[in-house]
């Protein structure tokens, strides 16, 4: 081996594969690699999702083979969502946990954002701490523990809807304290002072000031809270009392146990129609309250980035 | 007239940290007061306690006599213009001038004509309907003076406004707001760390270091008579030389190095270790065979270019180095690096200073400042 043979040698054309791999991994190009695993992933985790709602438009009872286009699940069949009593009812209370969730859990996880984000001293590192507990306890531990507490401690409350409404606010409340707070932070005190400055008590500066400028982490943190409300499983079933407070989740997957129809895909189609919507709408308010904001350029991430602990 | 702001023995500490540590100061009425430091000198901490985000550990703020240290930001009549602005961005330019003024319940018709007429003070007629986002920095700029002087504050506390701004906006906005001052005629406290902006602006200015005041007076006598070793360095680049005085009264004999050097200005009934100071521009170099009293010799060991003027940097036989600078009056200098000059320091250029007050943050040797 001799570096003159290598010299001399004419130029050959590159060989298949590494022609296969300039095009994937060219420094210059696009990133060509990283777009064909993006493309991968977002295939593979959207597909299972788009058949499903595929079969809810179905033609047949099938919910495996195609026969055509068809409303019948949603509408006009006995067992269509709008007909049969029992998944009518779960959209219903589904719908009824999130909407309270969302009435409740939104403000109070405001004011805990004020206070933490504002609250210097003693104590103040822990509790930002602690509201993020919720965010890491898995879900089944929470299930049984509230479980526990609504069944012996608090036994007034029962399981049923109330119980499943005080579990949904216990855990929504940590992502809107996440998601408000990362924006105080990223907005800084200086709104709060410029209005003291001129003559603003502080309720009013709350109001006039903070509260508007709030209101895109408040609108996210309200959809965020809808969507996870809207999934919930493991809570919702173990605080129910049955019958009447069967969510949706819950009746899925019972459903899928026994014999399901294409109503099930037709329901969980809502749902995911609902959930994105909601999602959607979060997003355009933020973005729309946000445009020109000066070093907004991290958006909604960035500013739930920003928290810190 | 009102607008008198007297700081009486303020003191303030952040746990450990004592940011400002017993400062007196008097702003008499439509006075522009500047106070000038290096960062964490504690000026932005006492403009702060003025405006009243900061409470102070002790001591006094009177606005007119009056003790307004335990009053809240939204009661007390000074206004700020902030470093960033901090105009509200989901209000528009009208609402942003007209916020403190629908605070005081001013009437919608008085409302629209102050805001009208504050925008024309600062040439901003015709932007009522904008967004802050959509304006420049220097525009913003100028809403945040607005806003602020809309409500006729008897003090007007300004936190290093132009601080943001690129430099050729900076020097017209300072005559602006210069002369927006003599026209309102309201107290100006403004905070700087540019030694420039401080002296092309103000009245008086405070030299601020380690949480005290060094020095207070007027530009030319901060500038001229600094009375201490930080002032002088701090204010443009000074020639500080360790000495020893020796005798004299009016006229203070120096002892530097093996050369005895008379000074006239300063401390000169001082006796023992001292420093001395004299400006680059007043050094005056000499051909090496050049003699008299107050002559040095040394030799030269850089020239910087600098446009207007050439800075000479010689080191003396006595150990230091000096600058000298030498006005560019189109003819070439005739000193090359390595070339041993006499450099002339005039006893009436040469200030003996006390040396209290702060200490000088260390520069090495070669880094010298133009």
């Amino acid at each position: 081996m001799s570096g003159t043979t290598v010299a001399t040698a004419p130029v050959q054309r590159a060989s298949t594969v590494t022609r296969l791999r300039g095009w994937l991994a060219n420094p210059w190009g696009r990133p060509r690699f990283l777009v064909l695993i993006t493309w991968s992933y977002m295939v593979w985790s959207i597909v299972p999702v788009l058949i499903a709602i595929q079969f809810s438009f179905n033609a047949s009872r099938s919910r495996t083979i195609w026969s055509g286009f068809s409303l019948r699940w949603f509408t006009w069949d006995t067992d269509s969502v709008m007909n049969d009593p029992d998944l009518r009812h779960a959209l219903g209370q589904s719908m009824k946990l999130a909407a309270a969730d969302v009435l409740i859990a939104v403000p109070i996880g405001v004011l805990l954002a004020l206070g933490l984000a504002r609250w210097r001293g003693r104590g103040a590192g822990t509790s930002n701490f602690i509201m993020l507990f919720p965010l890491v306890t898995p879900e089944i531990v929470m299930g049984v523990s509230l479980l526990l507490v609504f069944t012996h401690i608090f036994t007034v409350v029962h399981t049923g809807t109330l119980a499943q409404v005080l579990g949904h606010i216990t855990f929504s409340i940590s992502y809107v304290v996440v998601i408000v707070r990362g924006r105080l932070f990223s907005i800084g005190r200086q709104y709060e002072e410029a209005a003291a400055d001129l003559g603003a008590s502080p309720a009013v500066a709350l109001f006039r000031v903070l509260l508007p400028l709030l209101t895109p982490a408040i609108v996210a943190g309200a959809a965020i809270t809808f969507a996870i409300s809207i999934d919930d499983f493991v809570i919702s079933q173990w605080l129910s009392s049955g019958g009447g407070t069967v969510t949706v989740p819950m009746l899925i997957y019972d459903a899928t146990r026994a014999a399901p129809l294409p109503s099930i895909n037709a329901i969980a189609s809502i749902m995911a129609f609902v959930t994105l919507l909601s999602v959607l709408a979060g997003f355009l308010v933020y973005r729309a309250f946000t445009r020109g904001e000066r070093g907004a350029g991290g958006g909604m991430v960035g500013d739930m980035a920003a928290f810190d602990i | 007239m009102a607008g008198e702001v007297t700081l009486v023995e303020l003191v303030k500490r952040f746990g450990d940290v004592t940011a400002v540590d017993g400062i007196n100061l008097e702003m008499p009425s439509g006075e522009f007061f500047s106070m000038l430091g290096p960062s964490g000198c504690g000026k932005t901490t006492t403009l702060r306690m003025i405006a009243g985000f900061e409470q102070p550990t002790e001591g006094r703020i009177l606005l007119d006599g009056n003790d307004m240290a335990y009053t809240p930001p939204h009661k007390r009549n000074v206004n700020t213009v902030f470093q960033s602005y901090a105009l509200f961005p989901h209000l528009n330019v009208a609402d942003n001038v007209a916020f403190g003024l629908r605070r005081q319940k001013v009437g919608k018709h008085e409302t629209r004509e102050r805001v009208a007429e504050t925008l024309e003070l600062v040439q901003l007629t015709g932007f009522e309907k904008r967004k802050p986002a959509q304006m420049s920095g220097g525009q913003q700029q100028r809403v945040a003076l607005a806003r602020a002087l809309v409500l006729k504050p008897a003090v007007l506390l300004l936190d290093e406004p132009l601080g943001a701004l690129d430099a050729k906006l900076r020097k017209a906005l300072q005559l602006e707001l210069k002369a927006l001052q003599q026209q309102v005629g309201i107290t100006f406290i403004y905070v700087t760390h540019d030694q420039e902006e401080a002296l092309t602006m103000s009245d008086r200015i405070a030299v601020m270091a380690d949480g005290r005041v060094e020095q207070v007076a007027p530009p030319r006598e901060v500038y001229e008579e600094p009375s201490t070793v930080f002032v002088a360095d701090f204010l443009g680049v000074s020639n500080l030389m360790d000495a020893e005085a020796v005798g004299g009264a009016n006229i203070c004999r120096l002892q530097v190095g093996d050369f005895e050097l008379d000074a006239t200005q300063g401390k000169t009934d001082a006796r023992g270790s001292v420093r001395v100071t004299i400006r680059p521009e007043r050094v005056q170099l000499e051909a090496q065979d050049a003699t008299g009293q107050n002559r040095v010799p040394g030799m030269v060991e850089r020239l910087v270019y600098l446009g207007n003027s050439v800075q000479v940097i010689v080191h003396l036989a006595v150990g230091t180095t000096i600058q000298a600078l030498v006005q560019n009056v189109g003819t070439e200098i005739p000193w090359k690096q390595g070339t041993p000059v006499q450099a002339h320091l005039p006893a009436d250029a040469l200030r003996v200073l006390d040396d209290t007050g702060a200490a000088l943050a260390p520069l090495d040797e070669g880094a010298v400042p133009a």
